[in-house]
């Protein structure tokens, strides 16, 4: 199973845009135990994802050609 | 009101004299008058907004003025909502501008609030973004948030029920604030001059479709948008499960801050008191190196035995280069004495205020 990760701001700079295989990966909770082990930085931000362009508050099962984003919160003015 | 001024925009199909009488009776209060802010205040001013506010506190900085193009390096040093009205009046003197010369906190925000009917947060810190969002969502007040980071900005619309009658807040993006330091600010990680004001021009036109009713306003939704690229990718935003949100007025003011942030003139008056300790907590290697009689040195790697120590002083003033490390000092020293101790932290570090520390 293949999906493809879309990173912004900070966490663009230590996880590339890339299609990502995470067979074996049920839900995005699972996506994100996956990615904050691959990239511990991660694990220490606050971070929200997105799956298909919708924001993730709870957990959602992850199909085949899925899309999902990294969005860090931002504070500039 | 000036007919000509407005005929470009009110000879548009679908604009017309109605909505410029709608953006005549609009107030709107922009916070922040920094890079975000200017262009904002510019294009709602241009366009004939009848009310507008500006909160900052902040005075004009040279390195402000690659991007905060309401300013001229013969400004640097005055405040910016001063000089910010008095570029505005000039602009377009048919409208009211609100001067608010004051930092935004739990003890004073609802007041400023309350009067306008539409907020826009160009502020440049997560604690006083998560203060406004939170007052907002109180008061129902329509929110207009834009943020950016070097060459990446956000934008959305909050407290503005959808056709479904969903209205969600930041709290619905990222729940709990960042900690100072977690995440770097335009100060520390840098800002390209001209995506504050491709943002902040966004950000006017989504408050005119929010006055006016035209187009679709980013309600419910989070727009990202790269300026390398000038790709925009938008998320749809529903309703959080884990926060909570301040249910009344008493709530917010109870939230009051864990310490205070200061400029150079607030430091210079506290450090006259015999009650106040000056706290300098970077590394024994930075520079430039402060009198240690006046400035007691209390490096953050080893914080922890400043804070086992008796400190007597009742004002504690923390200093560090850029500001951020000593705003985690000041909440470790907020975490031990609470209310017993009124702690400080200089905006912007010594670096903002090389001039005083040289």
């Amino acid at each position: 199973m293949e999906i493809e990760i879309i990173t912004f701001g900070k966490i663009a700079e230590f996880i590339h845009k890339q299609q990502l295989d995470c067979s074996g990966i049920a839900d995005t909770d699972g996506l994100k135990v996956m990615l904050e082990k691959a990239y511990p930085a991660l694990a220490n931000m606050k971070y929200k994802l997105a799956l298909n362009r919708n924001i993730v508050q709870d957990n959602l099962p992850i199909q085949n050609l899925d899309s999902v984003a990294i969005m860090p919160p931002f504070s500039g003015g | 009101m000036e007919q000509e001024r407005y005929h470009r925009q009110t000879i548009l199909d679908k604009f017309g004299q109605e909505n410029q009488l709608k953006l005549k009776r609009a107030k709107v209060l922009v916070i922040g008058a920094g890079g975000l802010g200017c262009p904002v205040l510019q294009y709602l001013a241009a366009m004939g907004v009848g009310v507008i506010g500006i909160a900052d506190d902040d005075h004009i900085a040279l390195s402000n003025l690659h991007r905060q193009v309401l300013y001229s390096t013969s400004d640097v040093g005055k405040l910016k909502v001063s000089q910010a009205a008095m570029r505005l009046k000039e602009m377009n003197p048919e409208i009211e501008i609100i001067s608010h010369h004051l930092r935004l906190n739990s003890n004073n925000i609802l007041g400023i609030l309350t009067p306008y009917d539409f907020i826009f947060d160009g502020t440049d810190n997560f604690e006083t973004r998560y203060l406004i969002n939170d007052c907002c969502a109180l008061l129902k007040k329509p929110l207009v948030f834009a943020a950016v980071s070097a060459y990446e900005g956000q934008l959305a619309i909050f407290n503005t029920p959808d056709e479904n009658g969903l209205a969600t807040n930041y709290r619905d993006l990222f729940p709990i604030a960042p900690k100072p330091g977690e995440i770097a600010n335009c100060e520390e990680n840098g800002v390209l001059g001209v995506l504050p004001g491709i943002i902040g021009s966004m950000a006017a036109a989504e408050i005119v479709k929010l006055i006016t009713g035209i187009g679709k306003p980013l309600i419910n939704k989070l727009l990202h948008y790269n300026l390398l690229t000038n790709e925009q990718y938008v998320l749809h935003i529903n309703k959080g499960i884990d926060y909570q949100l301040p249910k009344t007025e008493n709530e917010i003011l109870q939230t009051a801050d864990s310490f205070v942030e200061i400029n150079i003139e607030q430091l210079t008056a506290l450090k006259l008191q015999s009650s106040t300790l000056l706290v300098d907590v970077r590394e024994t290697h930075e520079l430039p190196l402060l009198n240690t009689s006046d400035f007691k040195k209390a490096p953050m790697s080893s914080f922890e035995d400043f804070l086992d120590s008796d400190i007597a002083a009742k004002d504690i003033v923390l200093i560090c280069q850029h500001g951020i490390r000593s705003q985690a000092a000041a909440e470790a020293l907020h975490e031990k004495y609470g209310a017993a101790k009124n702690i400080f932290s200089l905006k912007g570090g010594i670096v903002k205020w090389k001039n005083y520390f040289s």
